[in-house]
C-alpha cells in the first residue's frame, strides 16, 4: 500500500506524519538500499533509483532527508551529467522542503555552478536563481543563534550571484541566457514589490525585497536594493552590446517587460531600453532574426502596455507599436481602462524605502540612472522628487566645497574611522582619478547631497517636502505604520545611526563593521563525500593559507595506488575525449606519464594498447618515442631496457595476434627508432610464421635497404632463413635474397655467407651451427641429406646468378665425403640447367675439372645434355679433358652426339662395357631413342652404322659378351632397327671380309624378328657359300643352325654346298639328313638328275645306315615336326616373353632375372668383375664416388637415383630383359664352345 | 549531444495535416514528440472554402472520420482527409489543443507564423515557474497534404541536427541560420520560460 502511494506527495505526507515506525524502517531501508544499488548502475537506472530516493526522503519521509542527504549530494561528482543534473534539482527541492538545508548545501551548488559542463552550469543558474530567494528567507527570518552561519552561507550566495550576473559575458550563449533569467529574477526579489506590481500567483509567497524590514538586525535593505539595482544596470547593458545573439536579445526583452509588469518603478527604463533597441538593432542579426526579435518586442511592449503602470509612457510605446506594424485600434484595445489616478500614488513606498536605505550608502554615484527621463514623462513623477532634493542640495553644496573646507571635512572625519578597513570598502574602493577638477567636484557634492537627503537633511529635501505633501499622505502613512508595528525600536535605533552618518560618511560603516568583525566569516564548505576535517576558524578573520596545513604527505601504497587508479582512467577515457577531440592530449600524456612509472603500468598500458592495437596504435607510437626519447635523454649511460621492453612487447603482441592485414606489424617495426636485438628476434619470428612469411620478409627487406646503418644485421636474419627448414619460409628468404643480391653493396657480404655456408661441408660432421643455437647436437652425428641441403640453399640459388660460384661448389666437392657427394649432385640439377651450357664458368670448369670433381663435372655434363644437344664448345671441352687429362670414357657419354663418327666407333668398345644400364643410355642418345619428344639431335652414327660397328669391333679390345649385349640393345629398339634397316646391315656386314663373328646371330635374330625376311636370310646364306663360310668356325656354327631353323626353306641351300660340308652339316645335326633326302627325292626326276651323286650319296647312305627304322613312323614325327616347326623356334627359347613382344608384367621381369641366373652365372659373375676391373682401371680416386655417387656406373645399385630412370621404366626394361633371354641359346652356345 | 531526449511539440492550427505529418515522422525517428494545434476549433475542409466542418477538440480522430464517411464518403475519401484521419487516429485519439498542455517542452516548432504568434502569446501569459527555456521555432508550411509532407522532412531534418548539438543552446542559432540558407526559408526563433 505504501508502493502506490509514495509517488503523490500529498499521500505521502500523510503517512509520514500518520504512519508507525515500521513504516519509517522500511522507508528508511529501502533509501539505503537504493542507496547502494545506485552506485553501481547505469546512468539511465541510476537516475531512476535517486529520483525515488529523493521522492522518498523529500516527499514521503522528510524526516530522513537530513540522514540521507550526504549520501545524495555524493553524487554530485558523478561523471554522467545527467546524474550531477539531479543533484542540483535535489538540492533545489531539499532546500525548498527545508530551507536551513541551504546552509549546508549551498557550497556543493557552488561546485556544480563551476562544473565543466554547460548543462550542468545551466542547470546549477536554474536552481541558484529559486534558492537565492529561499537563501534571502532563511536570512531574513533566521534567528540570531544561526546568524553566523547564514551570514557565511549568504556571503556565499552573494558570490555566487556575482559569479552568475559575470556569467552574462560567458561565451556559451545558453549559459548566457540562463543568467539573464537569473538577473531577472534577482532584480525581482531584490526590489519591492508595489500595490501595482503584477504578481505571478505561483510566487505570491516568494520574497522580495518589501518583505524585509528596512531595519533588519543584520541584513542591508539598503544594500540590497543597491545589489537589484545594480543587476538591472548590467542587464540593460548587457542588452546593448552590439554583438548579443538573438535569443540572449529575446530572453532579454522578456525579462524586461517581467521585471516592468512586476516592478512598475523600473518602467522607463525598460521602455527607454525598449526604445533604444528599437532604434538600433544589433547589426549582427540575421534577417529573419530580426523579424523573431521585432516580433518579441511587439508581444513584449504589448504586455507592457496592457500594464496599468505604463500610463506615463504610452504614448512611446504605441509609437514604437506603430512602427513595429501593429494597427491604431490593436493599440487601443490593449490599454487597459482603469483609471491612472490612483496608481501614481503607489510608487511612493518604494521611494520612501529607498530614501531610507539610502543612508549608509558609501559610494552612491549611479543615482542618476534612477532618473525617468524628462522627455520620457512630461508629467513630473514622483520620484523627481527626490531626484530633485538631490540636485537642490548638491547645488548648495558645490560652492561650498573649497579646497580648505574639504580638507577640513576629511580631518574631522578620520576620527571616525574604523580601525580596521572594511572588505567591502577595499572591494569596492577605485582611486579618484580627477580630484579637484569640477567635474569631481561636482560628483563630490552630488555624492554628499544624496547622503543628507537620504539622511533627512539638506535645503532641496525641505524644499521638495512641501511639494510631495500631498500625494505622500495616505499611502506614506500606511507604510509608515507597517514600519511602526514591526519593530519600532530598531527604527529608532537606525535613525540615531543615520544621524552619526551625516556627520561622517565613512564613519557611518564603523559600527557595523566592529559588529560583524568577531564572527567567524567563514563560506559554507560543501559536502564531501569523504568527511573532511572542518576547520573552523575561531578568532582570525582570514587565516592565511598553507598548503602544508591542510594537507598530509599520503603513504607510499596509497599513493602508488591513486596514481595507478589515475593512469588508469585516463586510460579509460579514451572515447569520452575521442569524442571531444582531444585525443592527441590524451596521448600525449599518457605516454609522458608512462615513461615515468617504473613496474606493472606500462605492463597495463602495454596490454591496453594490445587489446585493440589498430585503434591504440596511434598511443603505441607515442609511447615508443617517448621511451627513445627518454633513452636518449639519459645518454652515455642510459639503458635501452625499457625502450626495449616497450618494443619487444608490442612486437610480440602483433606477432602472436591471428592474421590481420594492416600492416601494424610492418609500420611499427619501420617507424621504431631503433630495432634491437630481442626486437630483431620477433621479427625473425615473425617470418618464420608460414602465413605471414611474406608480410615479415618484406618488413625485413625494407629494414635491410632503408636503415643501413645496420643492413648487415639485418642480412644476416634474412640469410639465416635461407636455410630454415621450413619450405616456404626458405624459399621466400631466398626469393628476396636474390633480389637483394642485385645491389652492389650487399652481394659481397650474401656472397660470402653463402661460401660461407657451403664451407662447413668440408667438415667430418655438421657443425651444430646447422642445428640452430641450443641443440647441441654435433657429437657425431652424420650429415643428413637434409643438413648438407640446408648449406646449399642459398649457394644454389646464387649459382645461376653468378656462375663464377661454381668453382667454390668444386673446390668443395672434392674435399667433401662420399654422403655429402651424392648429396651436391643430387641437388644440383636445377642450378646447373639454369646456367646452361654456354656459361663459360661452367665450360671453364669442364676444361679444368679439378682432381676428385670428375663425378660432378660429369653430372654437369649430363644435366646439360639431359634434354638438349650439346654445343660444339662443350663437346670440344670435353673431347680435350678424355684427350688431355681424364680419359674416362664415361665423359664422352653426354656428348656423344657431338663427337664424330669415328670417334664414336673409336670408343665404343670403352662405351659398352660399362654398366648396361648406362650402355643402354649411351645407345639411346647414339639412335635418339632417349627424348620422347624425339630426337632433335643428330647422331653421328646411323642405326645401321651401329651396328655395324658393333660387328666390327675387334674382340681383343672388348669381350664378345658385351657385343653381344649391346647388339641386343640394338635389336629391342624395334623401330629403329626396322627389317629394311636390318637387311641392308646384312647385306654389308656379308660383303666384308673376313666375315665378322656375330653376322649369324644377327641373321637369325633378325629373322626370329621378322619372319618375313626368310627369302633374304636364304639368299644370305646362298651367297655365303659362295664366300666358304665354313672356313668361319662360328659363322659357320651360325650357318648351320639358321638352316635347322629355316627348314624346309633351307633345303634348296643346303643342297648348294659342297658334299664334305653337307655331310659336316648332318654331322651336327644327322636329323636333318632324311627330310632332307625325302625333299631331294619328291624332285622330278630331271631335277634330281641336277643332284650331284656325291651329295646324294651323302643322303643316302646315311639313309641306309638308318634303313632299318620303320619309316612310316619316322615320316609321321618328321610331319609332325614339320607342322610345328615354326612355334618350335620360337619354343626353343626359353621365357614366355618371345611369344609376347608386349610388354611383360613386372613380376616376369624379375622371374626371368632369376632364370637368367643359373645360365648366366658366368657372366653375372664376369659383369661384377668386369666392373671392378673398369673402376680400377678408371681413375684410382673415384672408385669412392662410384660407389657413392649416382653417376651411371652405380645406377643398379641405387634405384632410387633418378638420373636415367626415364630411360629404365619398367616397360623397357622388362623388354629388354626378354630380348636378352630371347638372343640366349646363341651366346649360349659360343660359350659352350 | 544532450544527455537527454529533445521533447519535441509539433503546433499548427488544427492538429490534423501538419502537425500530424510530423508527429508521425518525428515518432518513427524515435523523437519524444507530441502535436498540438492552436485553433479555438478543429476545421476540416467542407463541401465548399465557406463550409468547413468545424469541431471542438474533445472529438476524436475517429468521430471525426465516421462523421465525414456518413456525409460524403467519396468527396472526403477523393481528397485525402479521410485518409489523413485513418492515419491520424493511429497516432492518437483526439487532436489536443497547445494552450491547454501544461507540459514542458526543450523546442516548440509551429508551422505557421499566426500559429507561432499564438504559441509565444500563450508561453509569455504563463507565469514563469522554473525558468526552464523553451526555443520555438516557426517552419512556414502551407496547409496541405504535399507540403505537409515535405515540411515533415524538413522538421525531421532539423530536429535531428538540433538532437546532434553538443550543447543545443550554443549552435541552434547558428544551426537555422544554416537551414535556413539551406531551405530558403526563413525562420522565426524565440526562446521562452516555463
Amino acid at each position: 500500500m505504501a508502493s502506490g502511494s509514495e509517488r503523490t506527495g500529498v499521500a505521502s505526507q500523510f503517512f509520514a506524519g500518520t504512519e508507525d515506525a515500521a513504516i519509517d524502517m522500511t522507508t528508511s531501508e529501502k533509501v539505503v538500499d537504493l542507496l547502494n544499488q545506485a552506485a553501481f548502475m547505469s546512468t539511465d537506472d541510476k537516475l531512476i533509483a535517486l529520483k525515488q530516493v529523493q521522492e522518498l526522503i523529500i516527499n514521503k519521509d522528510p524526516s530522513l532527508l537530513d540522514n540521507f542527504l550526504d549520501e545524495m549530494i555524493a553524487f554530485q561528482t558523478d561523471k554522467s551529467i545527467e546524474v550531477r543534473k539531479f543533484v542540483i534539482g535535489f538540492i533545489e527541492e531539499a532546500c525548498k522542503r527545508d530551507s536551513e538545508l541551504l546552509l549546508k548545501l549551498i557550497a556543493n551548488l557552488n561546485m556544480l555552478l563551476k562544473d565543466e559542463s554547460v548543462n550542468v552550469v545551466k542547470k546549477a543558474i536554474l536552481t541558484l536563481t529559486h534558492l537565492y530567494k529561499v537563501a534571502l528567507q532563511v536570512r531574513a527570518s533566521s534567528l540570531n543563534t544561526i546568524a553566523v552561519c547564514g551570514e557565511a552561507c549568504w556571503d556565499m550566495v552573494t558570490q555566487m550571484k556575482g559569479d552568475v550576473l559575470a556569467l552574462l559575458d560567458s561565451d556559451n550563449d545558453g549559459v548566457r541566457t540562463h543568467a539573464i533569467k537569473f538577473t531577472e529574477a534577482l532584480i525581482i526579489t531584490l526590489s519591492a514589490r508595489t500595490p501595482s506590481s503584477e504578481i505571478p500567483k505561483k510566487q505570491e509567497g516568494d520574497i522580495s525585497l518589501d518583505k524585509i524590514p528596512k531595519d533588519h538586525s543584520y541584513i542591508r535593505y539598503d544594500v540590497l536594493a543597491e545589489e537589484g539595482k545594480s543587476a538591472l544596470e548590467q542587464l540593460l547593458k548587457f542588452m546593448v552590446h552590439p554583438a548579443i545573439s538573438s535569443i540572449n536579445l529575446t530572453t532579454a526583452l522578456g525579462s524586461l517587460a517581467t521585471l516592468a509588469r512586476q516592478r512598475p518603478m523600473f518602467m522607463s527604463e525598460v521602455v527607454q531600453a525598449y526604445e533604444t533597441l528599437h532604434a538600433n538593432l544589433p547589426p549582427t542579426l540575421a534577417k529573419s532574426q530580426v523579424s523573431s526579435v521585432r516580433k518579441n518586442l511587439k508581444l513584449h511592449l504589448v504586455a507592457v502596455l496592457r500594464h496599468p503602470s505604463s500610463l506615463d509612457y504610452h504614448s512611446q510605446i504605441s509609437t514604437l507599436l506603430l512602427d513595429l506594424g501593429m494597427a491604431q485600434g490593436d493599440i487601443a484595445r490593449c490599454v487597459p481602462t482603469s483609471a491612472p489616478t490612483r496608481k501614481r500614488p503607489r510608487h511612493e513606498p518604494y521611494n520612501e524605502g529607498k530614501r531610507i536605505k539610502m543612508e549608509p550608502t558609501l559610494i552612491e554615484d549611479d543615482e542618476d540612472k534612477e532618473e525617468p527621463a524628462p522627455v520620457v514623462a512630461p508629467k513630473p513623477s514622483s520620484s523627481m522628487g527626490t531626484q530633485s532634493a538631490i540636485d537642490i542640495t548638491a547645488e548648495f553644496l558645490l560652492p561650498l566645497l573649497s579646497p580648505e573646507n574639504v580638507a577640513n571635512l576629511v580631518l574631522i572625519s578620520m576620527v571616525y574611522l574604523p580601525d580596521i578597513m572594511p572588505a567591502s570598502f577595499q572591494a569596492t574602493y577605485t582611486p579618484v582619478e580627477s580630484a579637484g577638477t569640477e567635474a569631481q567636484i561636482k560628483h563630490l557634492a552630488r555624492l554628499m547631497a544624496t547622503q543628507m537627503t537620504a539622511a533627512g537633511l539638506g535645503p532641496g529635501l525641505e524644499q521638495c517636502r512641501g511639494r510631495d505633501e500631498e500625494g505622500k499622505e495616505a499611502e506614506g502613512e500606511a507604510a509608515g505604520d507597517e514600519a511602526a508595528s514591526k519593530d519600532p525600536i530598531i527604527i529608532r535605533k537606525v535613525s540615531a545611526v543615520s544621524l552619526g552618518q551625516a556627520i561622517s560618511v565613512v564613519g557611518a560603516y564603523k559600527s557595523q563593521v566592529a559588529e560583524e568583525t568577531p564572527h567567524a566569516k567563514k563560506l559554507p564548505e560543501p559536502i564531501m563525500p569523504s568527511a573532511q576535517p572542518k576547520v573552523l576558524g575561531s578568532s582570525g578573520r582570514k587565516k592565511v593559507f598553507r598548503l602544508a596545513d591542510v594537507v598530509q604527505p599520503l603513504s607510499d601504497s596509497h599513493l602508488e595506488k591513486l596514481t595507478n587508479m589515475a593512469v588508469k582512467r585516463i586510460l579509460q577515457s579514451e572515447k569520452a575525449i575521442a569524442r571531444s577531440g582531444m585525443s592527441h592530449v590524451r596521448v600525449k600524456l599518457l605516454a609522458r606519464l608512462m615513461t615515468q612509472f617504473e613496474g606493472t603500468m606500462k605492463d597495463d598500458m602495454l596490454r591496453f594498447i594490445l587489446e585493440d592495437i589498430r585503434g591504440r596504435s596511434d598511443l603505441a607510437f607515442s609511447l615508443l618515442y617517448q621511451e627513445y626519447n627518454q633513452h636518449l635523454d639519459q645518454l652515455p649511460s642510459g639503458s635501452l631496457d625499457s625502450y626495449e621492453h616497450c618494443l619487444f612487447t608490442l612486437l610480440s603482441g602483433l606477432q602472436e595476434r591471428p592474421e590481420q592485414r594492416d600492416g601494424l606489424f610492418t609500420k611499427l617495426v619501420l617507424e621504431a627508432p631503433l630495432i634491437t636485438q630481442s626486437a630483431l628476434e620477433v621479427i625473425r619470428r615473425y617470418c618464420e610464421d608460414e602465413s605471414r612469411v611474406y608480410l615479415g620478409m618484406t618488413t625485413l627487406k625494407e629494414l635491410i635497404l632503408k636503415r643501413p646503418s645496420r643492413q648487415f644485421q639485418y642480412l644476416h636474419v634474412l640469410l639465416d632463413l635461407s636455410s630454415h627448414e621450413k619450405e616456404k619460409v626458405r624459399s621466400t628468404a631466398l626469393t628476396f635474397i636474390k633480389r637483394m643480391y642485385e645491389k652492389d653493396h650487399l652481394r659481397d657480404y650474401i656472397e660470402k655467407f653463402a661460401l660461407n655456408y657451403m664451407q662447413l661441408l668440408v667438415h667430418p660432421n655438421p657443425p651444430s651451427l646447422l642445428f640452430g643455437v641450443g641443440e647441441d647436437t654435433e657429437v657425431a652425428s652424420p650429415w643428413t641429406e637434409e643438413t648438407v641441403r640446408q648449406c646449399l640453399y642459398l649457394y644454389l640459388s646464387l649459382l645461376p646468378l653468378n656462375h663464377r660460384l661454381v668453382h667454390e661448389l668444386a673446390a668443395v666437392y672434392t674435399e667433401a665425403i662420399a654422403d655429402i657427394k651424392r648429396s651436391v649432385l643430387r641437388v644440383i640439377e636445377q642450378p646447373i640447367r639454369g646456367m646452361g651450357m654456354n656459361s663459360p664458368d661452367l665450360l671453364l670448369l669442364v676444361e679444368n675439372c679439378p682432381k676428385g670433381a670428375e663425378t660432378l663435372v660429369t653430372r654437369c655434363l649430363h644435366i646439360l645434355t639431359d634434354k638438349v644437344p650439346p654445343s660444339p664448345d662443350l663437346v670440344e671441352r670435353v673431347r680435350d679433358l678424355y684427350h688431355k687429362r681424364v680419359p674416362d670414357v664415361r665423359f664422352l657419354i653426354p656428348v656423344i652426339n657431338g663427337l664424330e663418327k669415328k670417334e664414336v666407333i673409336q670408343a665404343l668398345p670403352k662405351l659398352i662395357k660399362l654398366n648396361p644400364i648406362v650402355v643402354k643410355e649411351v645407345f639411346n642418345r647414339l639412335l635418339g631413342t632417349q627424348h620422347s619428344e624425339g630426337s632433335s639431335s643428330m647422331s653421328p652414327l646411323t642405326p645401321g652404322e651401329l651396328l655395324i660397328a658393333l660387328h666390327n669391333i675387334d674382340s681383343t679390345k672388348c669381350d664378345m659378351k658385351s657385343i653381344i649385349k649391346a647388339t641386343n640393345l640394338c635389336f629391342g629398339e624395334k623401330n629403329v632397327y626396322t627389317s629394311e634397316v636390318l637387311a641392308v646391315v646384312m647385306q654389308q656386314l656379308m660383303e666384308q671380309n673376313p666375315l665378322p663373328m656375330l653376322l649369324m646371330r644377327t641373321v637369325i635374330q633378325s629373322l626370329t624378328m621378322y619372319p618375313r625376311l626368310g627369302g633374304f636370310v636364304m639368299n644370305v646364306l646362298s651367297r655365303l657359300i659362295l664366300k666358304q663360310v665354313w672356313k668361319y668356325p662360328k659363322v659357320w656354327e651360325g650357318f648351320v643352325k639358321c638352316c635347322q631353323r629355316t627348314k624346309p626353306q633351307s633345303y634348296s641351300v643346303l643342297l648348294q654346298l659342297p658334299p664334305s660340308q653337307l655331310a659336316g652339316v648332318f654331322e651336327r645335326c644327322p636329323e636333318m639328313r632324311e627330310p632332307l633326302l625325302q625333299h631331294v627325292r619328291s624332285f622330278t626326276p630331271h631335277q634330281q638328275a641336277h643332284i650331284p651323286s656325291s651329295i646324294m650319296a651323302i643322303l643316302e647312305v646315311n639313309s641306309r645306315m638308318q634303313e632299318s627304322q620303320p619309316e612310316p613312323e619316322h615320316m609321321d614325327t618328321m610331319e609332325e615336326r614339320e607342322q610345328v616347326s615354326v612355334p618350335i623356334a620360337q619354343v626353343e627359347i626359353p621365357g614366355p616373353a618371345i611369344t609376347a613382344p608386349e610388354p611383360a608384367p613386372p613380376v616376369t621381369l624379375t622371374q626371368q632375372e632369376e632364370d637368367e641366373e643359373p645360365m648366366e652365372e658366368g657372366d653375372a659373375g664376369a659383369e661384377r668383375l668386369e666392373i671392378a676391373t673398369e673402376a680400377t682401371a678408371q681413375v684410382e680416386e673415384l672408385e669412392d664416388e662410384a660407389r657413392a655417387t649416382p653417376v651411371p656406373l652405380e645406377k643398379a645399385d641405387e634405384p632410387v637415383e633418378e638420373a636415367f630412370t626415364d630411360s629404365a621404366s619398367p616397360r623397357e626394361q622388362a623388354q629388354e630383359a626378354a630380348e636378352d633371354s630371347n638372343a640366349e641359346p646363341e651366346p649360349g652356345a659360343e660359350a659352350a664352345e | 549531444m544532450p544527455s537527454h531526449p529533445l521533447r519535441v511539440a509539433v503546433v499548427c492550427s488544427s492538429n490534423q495535416n501538419r502537425s500530424m505529418e510530423a508527429h508521425n515522422i518525428l515518432s518513427k525517428r524515435g523523437f519524444d514528440v507530441r502535436s498540438f494545434g492552436t485553433g479555438t476549433h478543429v476545421k476540416l475542409p467542407g463541401p465548399a472554402p465557406d463550409k468547413p466542418n468545424v469541431y471542438d477538440f474533445k472529438t476524436t480522430y475517429e468521430q471525426m472520420y465516421s462523421d465525414l464517411v456518413r456525409k460524403d464518403k467519396e468527396l472526403y475519401t477523393q481528397n485525402g482527409i479521410l485518409h489523413m484521419l485513418e492515419r491520424n487516429k493511429r497516432i492518437k485519439t483526439r487532436p489536443e489543443r497547445f494552450q491547454s498542455c501544461k507540459d514542458q517542452f526543450d523546442l516548440v516548432i509551429t508551422c505557421e507564423e499566426r500559429v507561432y504568434d499564438q504559441v509565444l502569446e500563450e508561453l509569455n501569459s504563463r507565469e514563469q515557474e522554473t525558468y526552464q527555456p523553451v526555443h520555438v521555432i516557426n517552419v512556414d508550411i502551407q496547409d496541405n497534404h504535399e507540403e505537409a509532407t515535405l515540411g515533415a522532412f524538413l522538421i525531421c531534418e532539423l530536429c535531428q541536427c538540433i538532437q546532434h548539438t553538443d550543447d543545443m543552446e550554443n549552435e541552434i542559432d547558428e544551426l537555422l541560420q544554416e537551414f535556413e540558407e539551406k531551405s530558403s526559408r526563413p525562420f522565426l526563433h524565440t526562446v521562452c520560460f516555463y
